[in-house]
């Protein structure tokens, strides 16, 4: 009966005369975190009955890194007549307001960091949800986790607008911490090997946010530390399996479901105006006792408790 | 789309005329364009974000191309760099250099004003043609500017300095000041063109250089093959051709992409064959009549 009736509701979808909205979704560039956010946009409202190719319609976009094509993307949703806007990270979203300002098309921006300095607020049709990560309970943890930690290392892309905002984050958080934070800029992935060597010896810990630079290179980072016996704490959790020693932060699929609930409330009619940018909550934290074992790093069982979950022998255990 | 591609082509068409002038007039590959375009879009951000009128910042932006560009020239003659590397080394030191002058790495100038659309105010111009008109205007602008140029004393010894640096030291000129004015030139065409495209985005980023050289270079060779130009004219008129047809390959590429099974991370190869298929029409017009091309 519940299939008849879900049968039924398709073909009226279909051919029942409502049109599918449609949706553009345009991202700067395909990197892991950024295709896990557009994918948990796209499940957030398939759990909500949007279903692709019935009642919702997805124009995906990908501006391929080219600054230019991201404003040429925002234009061709407009030209096409959109419903929504998704837009995925900071130069995306700027474009898609850019084009969309003054219009009643809503735009449902993501992964920014710092929506107010971006230029994003203070628009009708506009809102969306930041990935800021809290920077300041991640030196907290390393303190709590790493004895004796004096000398921090960070590496980072200062090309990059995201991590350049944590960056400054981390200077001041350090600095009322009472560490001293050694910073090294690898303004490609290409530099990040160097970058990371010219922390040996200089560091008791490494700490690295969400820079897109770090990440793909993040294997670089990795092998360093763990020649140099070095606990690295990096900023995503889905990076653990790759031996990092300490993960935080949130999975980006998580972020795009939230993206995604937003869209939800604007579809059911709540104007964006309404709704201030959200900002990401509920952060993991997760220890690699393979890695722990390899470098000789011994997790206290005090600091164990703050772990969300623990990977050891290759699994992880998500803790009761 | 044609709207969108006509108004981006013509602000980034100033961009190509100075890669053409580096490229074709002095015959100088000069990477430095990567560089000097979000250089532009920083000093003129900046600017804008200090409340200077939008005109005067992206003046300003073209001046400071002017300066790099005349940089890369004295690496090249003066120091006798190689001129691939010149242009590389002024590439990196502007990064940072872009880095410095904006503070951070994006800067929003969303909502600021925009001498697009201030321009397009003043001449009271119908609501959605207000930016192509302007970026009309400033286009045209330039190419008159740079052709006027060209046809001056000077600029025929820099153009014949671009095919011919012996003769030109025969006639008493020196070839080095003529490629170092000519940079200066070219990158502060590239410059005022970021300045422009920031104002047009709402935004100015270090990361808006990546590409440009070959965004240019396409620019300028299909506008070349499409147009085949026998003057100086229909060469700069070519290069601005040019530049719209690589902005209006992006577009369908977008449009029409998905229609035939293209992803969205199939964008660069999509627009690679649009271009192509635009500069083989005529060959394969011409070998389906029956002639060779």
């Amino acid at each position: 009966m519940k299939r008849l009736l879900l049968v039924v509701l398709a073909v009226l979808g279909v051919f029942g005369g409502a049109k599918p909205i449609v949706i553009g979704i345009t991202q700067i560039v395909d990197h892991p975190a950024l295709n896990a956010c557009r994918d948990g946009v796209i499940e957030a409202l398939r759990r909500a009955g949007y279903i692709e190719g019935q009642n919702v319609q997805y124009i995906l976009a990908n501006a391929q890194g080219d600054f230019s094509v991201a404003m040429t993307i925002a234009q061709d949703f407009l030209a096409r007549g959109v419903d929504l806007v998704v837009s995925i990270a900071t130069p995306t979203s700027q474009a898609a307001v850019q084009v969309f300002k003054g219009t009643n098309i809503p735009v449902v921006f993501a992964a920014v960091t710092d929506p107010v300095a971006a230029g994003l607020t203070g628009y009708p049709n506009v809102t969306g949800t930041s990935d800021m990560i809290d920077v300041r309970a991640d030196l907290e943890l390393l303190l709590k986790i790493v004895p004796g930690l004096k000398k921090l290392g960070q590496i980072y892309n200062p090309g990059e607008a995201n991590s350049a905002v944590l960056t400054e984050m981390t200077k001041k958080a350090a600095a009322e911490l009472g560490i001293s934070l050694i910073i090294v800029p690898a303004e490609g992935t290409a530099a990040v090997p160097l970058a990371a060597q010219s922390l040996l010896g200089r560091v008791d810990a490494i700490y690295c946010t969400t820079d897109n630079t770090v990440a793909a290179a993040l294997d670089a980072v990795i092998d360093v530390a763990k020649r140099g016996k070095i606990p690295f704490l990096f900023a995503d959790p889905t990076s653990l399996e790759r031996g990092v020693l300490i993960c935080t932060g949130f999975d980006y699929f998580d972020h795009g479901l939230l993206a995604g609930e937003i869209v939800l409330k604007v579809l059911r009619g709540t104007s964006p105006k309404d709704i201030p940018f959200v900002r990401q909550a509920g952060t993991q934290v997760w220890f690699n006792l393979d890695v722990a074992e390899e470098i000789g790093f011994v997790f206290s069982a005090e600091a164990k408790k703050l772990a969300t979950g623990l990977l050891f022998g290759g699994r992880r255990f998500v803790k009761e | 789309m044609l709207l969108g591609a006509a108004e981006q082509g013509l602000l980034y068409g100033l961009m190509a005329l100075g890669v053409y002038l580096s490229f074709r007039v002095l015959a100088f590959p000069d990477l430095s364009v990567d560089g000097t375009f979000p250089l532009g879009a920083a000093v003129a951000g900046m600017l804008i974000l200090r409340g200077v009128n939008p005109f005067l910042a992206a003046l300003a932006g073209g001046g400071a191309g002017l300066l790099a560009g005349a940089l890369t020239g004295i690496l090249a003659t003066r120091l006798r760099i190689p001129g691939l590397l010149a242009g590389v080394l002024t590439m990196i030191m502007l990064y940072s250099l872009n880095l410095r002058i904006m503070g951070r790495p994006n800067l929003s100038l969303l909502g600021k004003p925009s001498v697009l659309s201030g321009l397009a105010q003043v001449l009271s111009v119908p609501r959605g043609y207000g930016t192509l008109v302007a970026s009309g205007i400033f286009c045209t602008a330039s190419a008159v500017l740079l052709l006027l140029f060209l046809h001056t004393e000077l600029g025929g010894a820099m153009r014949a300095s671009g095919q011919n640096p012996d003769l030109v030291r025969t006639l008493g000129v020196n070839p080095h000041n003529l490629q170092i004015l000519g940079l200066s030139i070219s990158n502060g065409l590239v410059a005022f063109s970021g300045a422009l495209v920031s104002q047009y985005s709402g935004f100015a980023d270090v990361g808006m250089g990546v590409g440009t050289i070959v965004a240019g270079l396409a620019s300028v060779i299909v506008g070349e093959i499409l147009l085949r130009p026998r003057s100086l004219l229909g060469a700069i008129l070519a290069v601005v051709m040019g530049s719209v047809v690589y902005r209006l390959a992006i577009s369908v590429a977008l449009r029409y992409g998905a229609a035939l099974g293209f992803t969205a991370s199939d964008l660069r190869l999509l627009t690679a064959l649009v271009v192509l298929g635009a500069l083989a029409a005529p060959a394969l017009r011409a070998a389906l009549k029956g002639e060779s091309p």
